[in-house]
């Protein structure tokens, strides 16, 4: 086993040095001319949100520290770990009781070889549809609750193994992006995942500003099955508007959401009051097939929330609000949560200004 | 927990091998017709390239999220080089958002 792996290294060392050499024969002139410093950096979010589901109240904290580790300007270390509190009114009316949860989400190491190909090793969200990999973050989402097809494609979140990513095509007019990707089973404690391999590719107008992607996997253990996504988002420069909208299916279901969001900044009246404020609307309907299950519903299920959130200093703040409802056979309910949010970024150390 | 026989040697060998073939050629791809390569001379492109970091800044930060108004300059080559990553963006676009946001 040994022998082989050692093998593949070598074959991947001499093809990334050709890569690598590619690049930086036409940027390392341009390099000199940038201040960029390349210290190490601690980010991500926090929050508290009170959550409430048909009438039962969660308090959920949440800490996702994420550390970038740069060695040079090529290979790069990051990890993210999130932290997330469950706490419940005991009997439905006590004190609240709950524990906390740990997971590592990503522990990777980049290699940018080139434009074309970024190599990833280690434990990687798995690019699977919009979530989780852009929009799971805590201070990114505007809805906390992720849709309710985003147990498609994403076996515990996150992948052990490989992963190969970069610009397939690029011109003024367009880019083509690709992700392709092997992971394999880990029962170990916070780095569980499933043994899948698939792949994930998007295309992206710069100047419409649209992109439209779509993703495959294939489950390589139990019940081997096939999950896909279709994608397509789309940012208007002329006014602060943002729709996306995702269509999944699995051998367990199919879904789509579909969510726009609005800045108030252009309303004529209190524009300083109302230019941080942004309405959500996002409206979801999933279908089981074969049972349903697997982290999704076993019945037809519709929702619809509205969400209200407020940012400042400098984005890093959010104060966030959520109502939906959801309708599933006999069982409607409203869902609802306030709280906030914050971004931190800090360097590690404080290196050259 | 029991040893679990996760991949085969042969597996193994056989991603690895698609893997270097895979890098290689995108090597030999990235050298022949990367934007990157046909790029002017450096002082001419400067203009240009600001220019370009900009649009690039414009059209791919706020794709995702509300970038921050400012990153440190201490850190805006490994906050570029992770957005790089998720966003995959080439590397020409990463130079010209570094040239941008650090100059
Ligand atoms: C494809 C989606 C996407 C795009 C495009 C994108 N970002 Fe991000 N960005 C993210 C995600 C997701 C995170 C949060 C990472 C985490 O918490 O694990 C993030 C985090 C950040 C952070 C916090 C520090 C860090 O690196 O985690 C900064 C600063 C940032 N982005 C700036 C930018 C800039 C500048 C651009 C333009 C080049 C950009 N982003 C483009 C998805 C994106």
């Amino acid at each position: 086993m040994k022998k082989w792996i050692w093998a593949g290294c070598m074959l991947l060392c001499s093809f990334a040095a050709r890569a690598q050499d590619a690049d930086n024969k036409s940027t390392d002139t341009d390099s000199k001319s940038t201040s960029a410093g390349y210290v190490p950096v601690v980010s991500g979010g926090l929050g508290y949100v009170y959550n409430v589901v048909g009438g039962v109240p969660t308090l959920l904290p949440q800490i996702d520290p994420v550390l970038l580790v740069p060695f040079g300007s090529h290979v790069l270390l990051e990890s993210r770990t999130d932290f997330t509190g469950f706490f419940e009114r005991r009997n439905g009316t006590g004190d609240y009781t709950g524990e906390i949860f740990k997971s590592v989400e990503y522990a990777q190491l980049d290699w940018l070889a080139s434009s074309h190909v970024t190599a990833v090793a280690g434990r990687y969200w798995l690019p699977f549809g919009l979530y989780p990999e852009r929009y799971q973050a805590l201070w990114i989402a505007v809805f906390q609750d992720r849709p309710i097809t985003g147990a498609i494609g994403t076996p515990n979140g996150s992948g052990d193994g490989g992963q190969l990513r970069g610009v397939a095509a690029q011109t003024d007019k367009f880019t083509i992006d690709y992700a392709a990707y092997f992971s394999t089973h880990s029962n170990t404690n916070e780095l569980q995942a499933s043994r899948v391999a698939g792949g994930d590719g998007s295309i992206f107008f710069p100047d419409k500003h649209i992109e439209v992607g779509g993703s495959y996997q294939r489950l390589l253990e139990g019940h081997e099955i096939n999950s896909g996504a279709l994608y397509a988002q789309w940012k208007p420069q002329a006014i602060p508007l943002d729709v996306k909208t995702e269509y999944d299916r699995s051998f367990y279901g199919q879904g789509y959401w579909v969510e726009g969001n609005y800045m108030l900044s252009q309303l004529p009246v209190a524009n300083n009051l109302f230019k941080n404020l942004q309405i959500g609307l996002r409206s979801q309907q999933f279908d089981p097939l074969n049972g349903g299950g697997h982290g999704l519903p076993t019945v037809n299920t519709q929702r619809v929330d509205i969400a209200l959130n407020y940012y400042f200093r400098d984005n890093n703040w959010r104060v966030i609000s959520n109502y939906g409802r959801q309708f599933s056979s006999g069982n409607d309910q409203n869902v609802w949560n306030v709280g906030f949010t914050y971004r931190f970024l800090w360097p590690l150390w404080p290196g050259r200004k | 927990m029991a040893k679990q026989r996760l991949i085969s040697k042969k597996t193994v060998l056989v991603v690895l091998a698609a893997v270097g073939v895979w890098i290689g050629a995108a090597g030999l791809l990235a050298q022949s017709q990367s934007p990157e390569a046909a790029k002017p001379a450096p002082q001419a492109a400067q203009a240009s390239d600001t220019d370009r970091g900009e649009k690039v800044f414009a059209n791919n930060c706020s794709r995702c999220h509300k970038p921050p108004m400012t990153i440190p300059p201490r850190i805006t080559g490994t906050v570029v080089m992770h957005m790089r990553v998720r966003a995959r963006l080439s590397r020409a676009d990463e130079q010209a958002l570094l040239r941008y946001l650090a100059p």
